[in-house]
């Protein structure tokens, strides 16, 4: 149980926060269909900051001294390089959306095409291979918070909570709910999110209140950008051992799957993150899941074969889209140009 | 010293690409009073209070408040200035609460955060003041229109707003809330607050306003007292020539039944509830009825169910004996069924392909237009130019002009050249002359006439109240998805169909309830 | 009137060959970028890769002193028009459904399906009992209703229950990749004979199926190329004519500009768009089939973590032609000209040939807009046109242009 919690929790929490950024490109009008290309270009940064990073002297000595709290920074430090470097990214989206007028699916299409092929260029140059990985050592060695980080020893029981929450987890984890929470706070509370929204509903009502809509397109799809990279990286770092190959296996997309299902508001995301993050964990680990314990992986024994375990998320997002599509409600003028001259 | 004047636009002028939309146009504003802004669609009277609202800047010309010049960049200049604006198109966002509305662009704030309970004070305040009741934590698309038109007027009076701009605020009211209107707009006059309001509808200025400024396809004709006029006047200075008010048309002699609708249901899209409730009726070759109502009272919805774009959920069309209650689009327009859409540019046209390929978009299939699944390009453009001949379609390069750059007008007598050319006895027309300027009105009431002599069977549906009772030999009032009552034009008034409209009277002739 | 339309051909020219010249120049600058960057690349190799990226089709590889040396190379031009195949049958696909107003992202899938059965086909019928032409027709068809299938699967999501077909496409496609690693999982297709190779298909000359060369291997000595390309060509005229000369093609483009208006005249919409998908899946598949059929590559089965590239760069491929069927043909070669090139930097330099997705992407990118560009052109000149024909029109932009946009906007 403790191992599918955290599973799930692994897959669930990237899910969430790039849901949440389509979430603030869509409500500002922007549809962001770049996300998948954006986490693979914040990946790549992270990953490759983590990697020049371990040559440096203070990492060095933490990572050998077992000074987590260094290594935690160093983390949290990179989770934010790649948050700041997909913001950059993504606004090659915002120009073509916003001043250029393009259509928002063909400008995504091209940051999902441009992605991969930049980052495995840059690989291939860089490492002379397909994968980039770490200098170093493993996400684990380096990063995972375990009971022996805080000098616990490993046969303590720390209960149920406590092995699930404290041992083997990622501070990213933590911190990317701290930002999913602030942010929807953000989103429903404040002026700023207030004006968001009512660009992503109706621009010409917004604008002729005096709000800016050219602006706040541009700041919704940068923050959209910025979870997208951020949740890139930590994609990376949690699920594939920080490495980057050009590629999240469609992880974006599913997130867009995610924000139309929760129907475009963060709470209702959270629960079909989770949702989606089980079948993802189930995806991908089925053979090791003891659900109640007893040593028996009652998954891997049904016999059902692996391509099906791993076609299941896809199959879901299809089936979930089903049902949801006639009655979800997206925001109003998200996709369509935004004209000043025309109103 | 003061102006006499709170504000001033002196020979403004502003261009399109091709347009010149106004023409050293000026318009004075004294305070207090109430000054209406006179113009046929597309005279320019819009994009002069766009521009007095910061939406356009002016190639050429000054706007003065008190006697200063004010440069009025976007709205927060124009708000600065104190200017308020009901814009004809309410600028309202659905999902947001009316407070939500009311705030938007003007919030207080703590910290980046929105602090709802003073404005909410505030906002009740204005809303007892003015008696413009409003239900605050109700989203937009919850809220009848009259409401949201209310919403837009806290707006201007939470921003303290001393001059009001109405653009077109009557289209969406029933006669008697356009009486309210009227004393809501007297009321603030008392108060010294300057009003603008923007109509075309001659009636409602003689009744409310102190001055009138005519505009005439871009041009400024002149200022006039309301006192030392006449409507007769006015018309002249706003088309340029003296205008037929009445339509001419002879006695009707209604014939066999061409539609015969029974018990009609038709689900809405936008709630819960059906937006056509058992509707009964019939219409004769040989006569014009008219489906009267305010907007949003299930008019769309019922022209939906007969043509076959919505699913009707119960009840039985026929059309010409033909039962086509079940039929698909196609089959329903091969029974006999002629439709002027109520959004051209939605449903009418493929605006981005050619005239010509607009003008067989149903009828592409027959075999005077393909033969063995190609198209007879030849025979098509043939077609093209005789409807555009007979129609008098005004386009730029013949029939491979694209829909989009024609005007509302050509656009609209082409939809209606290729309709009525199909030859169907029953032709549904709906809002047919919306947006459109006099001259092209008038061409196509003439043309409905003309149908109707023929022996066609003609189905209107209209929101105009002079349209309906001008043209029709028959009305069927719409409230709510129902057919409330059944007049007959020559018996009855504006007062008492606006009573219908706003669903406080219900019966006439007994048939109608079915 | 016929020049103006020329003039329009001409512009939609010129947009996209200015899409070209940036893009390559990107990829030229990045290519400089990285070789100023890094130590072990010496300015003479970042040289050759920009020559390269500009040119490489016309490289002849490396003299004995280590210089490039440029020709006019028979093999490399083969090969092009060999990959170009795929490229056009893909391209095909996304054009004729942005014809309906779908943007196909679902190539891939639809390739991935058709190569599998196809592929099935023409080694399942033993070639001693059925001619080898009647496998290979049989096998193409086979793999194009495939392919038709699956592509049919979004666009019923969409006319039904409409689903995003873009997201619905992304599914699909992942579905394929995995349908084809397990179906070749559990039949009996991969290559035992080879022992030194491991995860591969048999090739279909394994069971004598292959494409007629049709003398172009007498053309382009040494290169892969073979009939296919004919076909393809055949095909891309042939939906030149669906789309611009039939009451179908008439349709598809009326539901793709306005649905509301086609539904309105009658056409049945959601028909359309389920046949619209399927054309667009079967001609994917049918460029996969070509690819395969061809008998001179293996296919790697175990595709489920990667998707092939053929599919998406059908994108561009359309982009490009503007959706034009004809003018698919010319830039499907073009994509694959940038193939080759990939290969050549990634045989005769330090680079790769990821650096030509990044080229490809950069132009997918500028078509986003030129598109718009073009359209900004003809509003002007038809307001213009407009004003001349009328004295004074209604300048009524407000309510006008929301409504066209609301009017576009489902479809």
């Amino acid at each position: 149980m403790t191992f599918l919690i955290q599973q799930t929790l692994l897959y669930a929490v990237p899910l969430m926060i790039v849901a949440l950024a389509g979430v603030f490109a869509e409500r500002s009008g922007i549809i962001n269909l770049a996300l998948e290309g954006i986490m693979i270009f914040g990946a790549f940064i992270g990953v490759l900051f983590v990697r020049s990073m371990q040559g440096v002297a203070v990492f060095v000595n933490a990572a050998s001294s077992g000074k987590w709290l260094t290594l935690q920074g160093l983390e949290l430090l990179a989770m934010l390089v790649s948050a700041i470097m997909g913001a950059v990214f993504s606004l090659l989206l915002s120009f073509a959306s916003v001043n250029l007028k393009a259509d928002q699916t063909i400008g995504g299409t091209a940051l999902n095409l441009m992605a991969p092929a930049l980052v495995l260029f840059l690989i291939r140059i860089i490492a002379n291979q397909n994968t980039l990985q770490m200098a170093t050592g493993d996400a684990a060695s380096w990063f995972m918070i375990k009971k022996s980080t805080f000098g616990i020893p490993k046969s303590t029981n720390l209960g149920f909570f406590g092995e699930t929450f404290l041992h083997k987890v990622y501070l990213a984890t933590y911190v990317c709910i701290l930002i999913f929470v602030v942010l929807s706070i953000v989103l429903y509370k404040t002026r700023f999110g207030l004006r968001l929204r009512s660009c992503g509903e109706n621009p010409q009502a917004a604008d002729s209140l005096g709000i800016n809509v050219y602006r706040m397109r541009y700041t919704g799809t940068t923050i959209s950008g910025a979870l997208a990279g951020m949740g890139g990286f930590v994609y990376a770092l949690t699920t594939t051992n920080c490495t980057a190959n050009g590629d999240v296996a469609g992880f974006g997309f599913l997130a867009l799957a995610v924000m139309i299902f929760g129907n475009w508001k963060p709470l209702n995301i959270a629960g079909a993150s989770l949702l989606f993050g089980l079948f993802k964990c189930i995806a991908a680990a089925y053979t090791s899941i003891d659900i109640n314990g007893d040593g028996v992986y009652l998954l891997a024994q049904i016999g059902i074969s692996s391509p099906l375990y791993r076609m299941l998320p896809y199959l879901v997002t299809l089936a979930v889209l089903a049902f949801t599509s006639s009655k979800s409600r997206a925001p109003k003028a998200e996709g369509i140009p935004y004209d000043k001259g025309s109103r | 010293m003061q102006s006499d004047y709170i504000i001033e636009m002196l020979n403004i002028r502003k261009e399109f690409p091709g347009i010149v939309a106004n023409d050293d146009i000026t318009l004075q504003l004294r305070r207090g009073e109430i000054h209406a802004l006179l113009g046929e669609n597309g005279a320019g009277k819009s994009t002069l209070m766009s521009v007095l609202f910061g939406l356009y800047q002016p190639e050429r010309g000054v706007i003065k408040k008190n006697g200063e010049v004010v440069r009025i960049q976007n709205p927060n200049d124009a708000t600065a200035l104190n200017i308020g604006m009901v814009h004809q198109h309410f600028k309202l966002v659905d999902v947001f609460t009316v407070l939500d509305n009311i705030i938007l662009g003007a919030e207080d704030t703590r910290l980046g955060f929105l602090q709802k309970k003073e404005a909410r004070k505030k906002v009740q305040a204005l809303s007892e003041k003015y008696k413009l009741s409003v239900d605050l934590d109700a989203k937009v698309e919850d809220i009848s229109v009259g409401m949201q038109q209310r919403t837009e007027i806290l707006k201007m009076l939470y921003r303290d707003n001393e001059i009001l701009i109405f653009d077109e605020p009557t289209a969406v009211l029933t006669p008697q809330e356009i009486d309210e209107l009227m004393e809501i707009m007297r009321g603030f006059a008392r108060e010294g607050k300057s009003i603008l309001f923007i109509t075309h509808k001659l009636n409602e200025i003689m009744a409310v306003a102190d001055r009138v400024t005519v505009l005439r396809k871009g041009k400024y004709v002149g200022t006039v007292e309301t006192k030392n006029t006449t409507k007769q006047e006015l018309s002249a200075m706003m088309v340029g020539r003296p205008v037929q008010l009445q339509v001419e048309k002879g006695e009707s002699t209604p014939g066999d039944v061409i539609l015969d609708v029974k018990g009609l249901t038709v689900p809405s899209k936008l709630h819960k509830n059906n937006a056509v409730k058992d509707v009964t009726f019939q219409v004769h070759a040989g006569e014009i009825v008219c489906i009267a109502g305010i907007d949003g009272n299930g008019q769309t919805e019922l022209v939906y169910g007969l043509t076959g774009l919505e699913k009707a959920s119960a009840g039985t069309v026929t059309v010409c004996g033909k039962d086509i209650s079940r039929a698909s689009i196609h089959k329903r327009s091969e029974a006999g069924i002629s439709h002027i859409p109520e959004d051209r540019h939605k449903h009418g046209l493929v605006l981005d392909d050619t005239l010509e390929n607009n003008l067989v978009l149903q009828s592409f299939r027959e075999p005077r237009f393909q033969s063995g699944g190609f198209i007879r390009k030849s025979a098509v453009r043939e077609y093209a130019e005789k409807i555009i001949g007979q129609y008098d379609v005004r386009c730029g390069q013949g029939p491979v002009t694209v829909a989009r750059s024609m005007s509302g007008g050509n656009q609209q007598k082409a939809i209606i050249g290729r309709e009525i050319d199909r030859g169907n006895p029953l032709l549904i027309a709906v809002q047919p002359t919306r947006g459109l300027d006099v001259g092209a009105i008038e061409y196509i009431h003439s043309q409905l006439v003309a149908q109707r002599d023929a022996g066609k069977a003609v189905l209107l549906v209209s929101l105009e109240l002079d349209e309906v009772m001008n043209l029709s030999d028959r009305i069927l009032v719409m409230y709510e998805g129902e057919i409330v009552g059944e007049l007959d034009p020559r018996k009855t008034t504006v007062q008492e169909l606006g009573l219908y409209m706003a669903g406080a009277k219900r019966g006439g002739k007994g048939e109608a309830q079915a | 009137m016929r020049n103006l339309l020329d003039k329009e051909g001409t512009k939609k020219v010129l947009a996209s060959l200015i899409s070209i010249i940036v893009g390559l120049c990107v990829g030229a600058i990045v290519v400089i970028i990285v070789g100023l960057t890094k130590d072990s690349i010496p300015l003479g190799g970042m040289w050759d890769g920009v020559r390269l990226i500009f040119a490489g089709i016309f490289s002849t590889g490396r003299d004995a002193q280590g210089v490039l040396t440029w020709g006019y190379n028979a093999q490399a031009l083969g090969n092009m028009l060999f990959r170009a195949m795929p490229l056009i049958m893909t391209g095909l696909s996304v054009a004729v459904a942005n014809k309906t107003g779908l943007f196909n992202i679902g190539a891939p899938g639809q390739y991935l399906m058709g190569t599998m059965v196809s592929l099935m086909v023409a080694l399942a019928i033993p070639s001693s009992v059925v001619p080898a032409g009647i496998i290979w027709i049989l096998a193409f068809l086979s793999g194009c209703l495939a392919g038709a299938v699956w592509g049919a699967i979004p666009g019923v999501l969409k006319a039904f229950l409409n689903i995003n077909e873009v997201l619905a496409c992304i599914m699909t496609n992942w579905l394929a990749a995995n349908v084809v690693t397990w179906v070749f999982d559990v039949t009996n297709f991969k290559n035992v004979v080879e022992n030194t190779k491991s995860g591969y298909i048999y090739k279909t000359t394994y069971n004598g199926v292959q494409t007629p060369k049709l003398l172009l291997d007498k053309l382009f000595p040494g290169s892969q190329v073979n009939g296919g390309i004919l076909i393809a060509i055949l095909v891309a005229v042939a939906m030149y004519i669906l789309i611009n000369k039939t009451t179908l093609g008439y349709e598809l483009k009326a539901c793709g500009s306005n649905r509301h208006a086609a539904r309105y005249a009658g056409i049945n919409d959601k028909r359309n768009i389920v046949l619209s998908m399927a054309i667009a899946g079967a001609l994917s598949a049918g460029g996969a089939a070509l690819y395969w059929l061809s008998g001179n590559t293996e296919f790697y089965w175990s595709t489920y973590q990667s998707l092939p590239a053929a599919g998406f760069n059908g994108i561009p491929v359309a982009l490009l032609a503007v959706n034009n069927p004809i003018a698919v043909v010319f830039t499907g070669i073009f994509m694959a000209m940038l193939d080759i090139v990939g290969v050549q930097l990634t045989g005769y330099t330090a680079y790769n040939e990821y650096i030509t997705d990044v080229i490809i992407s950069v132009i997918v990118y500028l078509s986003a807009f030129s598109l718009l560009i073009r359209t900004m052109l003809n509003s002007k000149k038809g307001t213009k046109t407009n004003a001349n024909a009328e004295p004074a029109p209604a300048p009524a932009p407000a309510a006008e242009q929301t409504e066209i946009k609301e009017g576009g906007e489902e479809a």
